[in-house]
């Protein structure tokens, strides 16, 4: 039988005279295709007194273009029978169509006229200004924890602006942003040669070709825009710091540890140490710390937390968690019994059975996910942009299986230490109190 | 292939491509939408009364399962809403021969995962496992599924903590709103109740648990469907009876008959001290999936409040800014269901907010739906479960729906056939039927003191605690 490991999704991958880079992924058994744009743009991007400017731009690419009408891109894939959606990370911002694969042509036009024609107006601007806002104000304001980990967390773990900045960006900041910015920024950004579009599910390869030759082929490029520096300090001063969170009812404490470079040895052994921390119901978080200790309720940790995934995650970055923990205990006592998980591997390694546990489970979770074709499309277009390199869909997994023991010991050893941890404690505040800022 | 033939192939590409001109001030043409070709099942039925669905699809090397019982919460005894759910929660926590941790160990070496879940109609194990290790898959779910045995510390465990979960829920608005519109359209029969009460998870204990498995989840109350890379067919048939033939056939109870109160308005009003939002539900009793009255239905529901696009989000939100959310759901059960019209508003806006879903709900009764929309919303539909069909868990529960509901077997082939087929005639009619403000009934929770006098102008209105 088919062992999981040997999973192969096809594609084909090529780039068009101006740049813009095509992977098709051909999968006829449902009648559903995903279109799927991503640029290499994110909030590390932004400038000085543009904070939140990704994000803000990415709404404005709703906003119509050329040829579709204003509010009528929801409408166009909604009436179609699809889904849409897109979203604003650190390194990229990615924008998707879920059509019923007769309705490709529709997905190819609205992507290429907005990447052509945007509707840059005041009126857009201004409009989605306050969109922006009131999503700030009901999905982040309005919301426990949200506010100290968008905005507090990145401040404390770490040091270059670029990468402490608030992603969702200041009120002050959306309100300077003018048309020309955001002129200027579509033109830098949203160039074909810094896209990478991806057609993923039921299309046939000649006659998709065709379409994204004749949707994207005549969009001119722009020169390759530059990319900031990211670069945090060599040496890591640890710190540990309370937030007073008046919408949160359970405390809640983020920690993390700075990562290694994406793809490298020490990434893999980390992504496998997170499985064995955190993955499901076996995992030593659940049994040691939900069952056991019960002080943790609920957790959540990856690679890259709290705006990427280990999949998506690039240097400079964390290896960092959130423990919502039983009121009963203290922050700095649920920190320590998450340290003593991680002294435990530390001290006396990781044995085979449960490493190999451990990979059987990151094997099937990654096969299951594979199986929309939005999941494969995000996949491939992400490949391409971070590592040049789709066919790790089909290869990367055979890093990760490659893991041993020793290597999870070592890491543990090499990251994971009190000396290189921030801790955020988020404790419940009286209604009254102002956040504390 | 050699150098002259990629260059050839390389000018007949560009000849190909120059030709293409296309109008882009327009939405390109399409065909219709492909009709779905289900994969075909083959179906069969153990000795002790199992049902077998087996569906092969072997693009992945991966197997999904669904092993559906009719033992949903409407079996729950009166002080006790809950347990089937609690059932549900703790089936994986132990088995006479396995500690939870076990279970949980031996799941993830094979790449598996088994849980299960209790809606109002049927409880249902879900499990996926990658399909090299089938049938070691096949003891744990045999042994969770005949032995669990609920042992006393996780039993504890989980009523400590589905206390907590259920104070926290009885701290928003909605699930009050929720709560009463159920009540108030199903009345008497057991589908009124959504929730359990903090002295309903008081009283479970282990018998009670073992009582429920012991005479619910047999296997001829049951259906099980396995989807996916599975080995041929006598083979996996071969592994579904060693394992689960033992199991004891046994006769279920059967389900309560429908009895709804009949369609009178009522108006409730959930007291919140303290709220400056009013959260409303305006329902009505609806029909099941096999109802002639369903597909007309659910394009109905559609066209006033599925989605970004219909009627109450166009009204309620984009033109009047009377509110952030503005839909309508449709949740048929197994006998009847349940329409709903829900939105969320400040109290000054309560007035203009329930006229203008009274207004929407009675546009679709006086006015045929013009084509164009009416268009749009198949293709929504349409689209929307075509999409759902993707994953080995789409196809798998819809499956399990077909066959908990007892629907015929060209259910889900028929289904975007018969969603095109819906004449604006008939939605006309259903609409008149469950959407007429003389028989829709209303739940607002909200401030009492501030809203009362509003709301007893659209009738004579009861005023409840939230507890």
């Amino acid at each position: 039988m088919l062992a999981a490991s040997d999973i192969q999704i096809p594609f084909e991958k090529y780039t068009l005279k101006n740049g813009m880079r095509v992977i098709l992924a051909p999968d006829n058994s449902v009648p559903v295709v995903t279109v799927y744009v991503i640029y290499g743009v994110g909030a590390r991007s932004e400038e000085k007194g543009r904070t939140g400017f990704a994000h803000l731009f990415e709404h404005m690419m709703f906003q119509g273009s050329a040829n579709v009408p204003k509010g009528q891109h929801f409408k166009f894939v909604e009436s179609n029978g699809g889904n849409l959606n897109g979203s604003t990370h650190s390194d990229f911002t990615d924008y998707f169509q879920v059509l019923p694969s007769n309705k490709l042509a529709v997905g190819l036009w609205l992507e290429s006229d907005r990447m052509r024609s945007l509707a840059i107006t005041e009126e857009n601007l201004a409009n989605q200004k306050e969109a922006v806002k009131q999503e700030r104000r009901l999905s982040f304001d309005n919301q426990p924890y949200a506010t100290a980990i968008v905005d507090h967390w990145p401040q404390i773990s770490f040091q270059n602006w670029q990468n402490s900045h608030s992603l969702i960006g200041s009120f002050e900041d959306l309100e300077a942003a003018t048309v020309a910015d955001v002129a200027r920024f579509f033109k830098t950004y949203y160039a074909p040669n810094n896209a990478v579009l991806v057609l993923s599910g039921d299309i046939k390869s000649g006659e998709a070709k065709k379409l994204v030759e004749t949707y994207f082929g005549d969009i001119p490029s722009q020169p390759q825009p530059k990319h900031p520096d990211l670069s945090e300090p060599e040496t890591v001063k640890p710190r540990s710091e309370v937030y007073k969170d008046p919408l949160a009812q359970v405390p809640g404490v983020v920690i993390g540890f700075p990562g290694p470079a994406r793809r490298s040895p020490d990434f893999y052994a980390l992504a496998m140490l997170d499985v064995l921390l955190t993955g499901g119901d076996s995992s030593r978080f659940q049994q040691n710390l939900v069952k056991g200790k019960q002080s943790v309720i609920q957790y959540e940790a990856n690679l890259g937390w709290p705006f990427a995934s280990f999949r998506d995650y690039k240097e400079p970055g964390h290896y960092a968690m959130f423990l919502l923990y039983n009121p009963v205990f203290k922050g700095a006592e649920v920190v320590q019994h998450a340290q003593q998980e991680l002294e435990k591997i530390q001290n006396q390694g990781v044995d085979e059975r449960e490493l190999n546990r451990v990979k059987t489970y990151f094997r099937a979770s990654t096969v299951a996910q594979l199986q929309s074709s939005l999941s494969r499309a995000s996949r491939l277009g992400q490949y391409e942009l971070f590592d040049g390199d789709p066919g790790l869909i089909n290869t990367e997994m055979a890093s990760f299986l490659a893991v041993t023991a020793d290597q999870i010991q070592a890491v543990a050893r090499k990251y994971l230490v009190p000396e290189r941890r921030f801790v955020l404690d988020i404790v419940p505040a009286p209604k009254t109190e102002k956040p504390k800022k | 292939m050699n150098k002259a033939n990629v260059a050839l192939i390389a000018v007949v590409l560009a000849m190909t491509l120059s030709c293409q001109k296309i109008d882009r001030t327009k939405p390109p043409e399409t065909k219709d939408l492909p009709a779905f070709k289900l994969p075909s099942l083959y179906e069969t039925e153990l000795a002790n009364g199992l049902r077998v669905v087996l569906v092969e699809d072997k693009r992945f090397p991966l197997v999904t399962l669904r092993l559906t019982f009719e033992a949903g919460s409407k079996y729950d005894p009166k002080d006790l809403p809950g347990l089937a759910e609690a059932a549900a929660s703790l089936l994986t926590e132990g088995t006479g021969d396995r500690p939870s941790k076990q279970i949980a160990e031996e799941l993830a070496d094979i790449g598996g995962s088994i849980r299960a879940a209790a809606g109002p109609d049927g409880f249902t194990i879900q499990g996926n496992v990658l399909s090299e290790n089938l049938p070691k898959f096949f003891d744990l779910l045999a042994d969770v599924t005949m032995h669990a045995s609920f042992p006393q510390d996780e039993v504890q465990l989980y009523k400590k903590r589905r206390t907590q979960e259920l104070l926290a829920e009885r701290s928003e608005a909605a699930f009050w709103a929720d709560e009463k519109i159920a009540s108030v359209v199903f009345g008497p029969h057991p589908y009124a109740r959504l929730n359990p009460t903090p002295e309903s998870i008081a009283r479970l204990d282990r018998g009670l648990l073992a009582s429920f498995h012991g005479s619910r989840l047999v296997p001829n109350n049951a259906v099980l469907i396995l989807l996916g890379a599975i080995p041929p067919r006598m083979e996996t048939l071969e592994l579904i009876r060693s394992r689960l033939g033992p199991w004891q056939k046994k006769d279920a109870e059967p389900s309560p008959a429908p009895e709804f109160p009949g369609s009178v308005r009522k108006i409730v009003l959930v007291d919140r001290p303290g709220s400056v939002q009013a959260d409303i539900r305006m329902g009505h009793i609806a029909v099941d999936r096999s109802h002639e009255d369903y597909f007309p239905l659910l394009v109905a529901n559609t066209i006033l409040g599925g989605g970004a696009s219909s009627r109450m989000f166009m009204n309620i939100r984009e033109k009047q800014g009377f509110a952030y959310d503005a839909h309508s759901r449709l949740q048929p059960r197994k006998n009847g269901g349940l329409f709903a019209a829900v939105t969320q508003v400040r109290n000054e806006v309560l007035e203009p907010a329930l006229k203008s879903m009274e207004e929407e709900m009675k546009r679709l009764v006086d006015e045929p739906v013009p084509s164009g929309e009416l268009a749009d919303v198949k293709n929504y539909l349409s689209g929307n479960f075509v999409m759902g069909l993707e994953t080995q868990g789409g196809l798998a529960t819809q499956l399990s729906t077909v066959k908990l509901m007892g629907l015929p077997d060209t259910y889900l082939e028929t289904y975007t056939a018969r969603i095109r087929a819906v004449q604006p005639a008939q939605i006309q009619a259903v609409a008149a039927k469950y959407f007429s403000p003389q028989t829709a009934s209303i739940v607002v929770v909200g401030d009492a003191s501030k809203i009362r006098s509003t709301l007893e102008k659209f009738g004579g209105v009861t005023v409840e605690k939230a507890q």
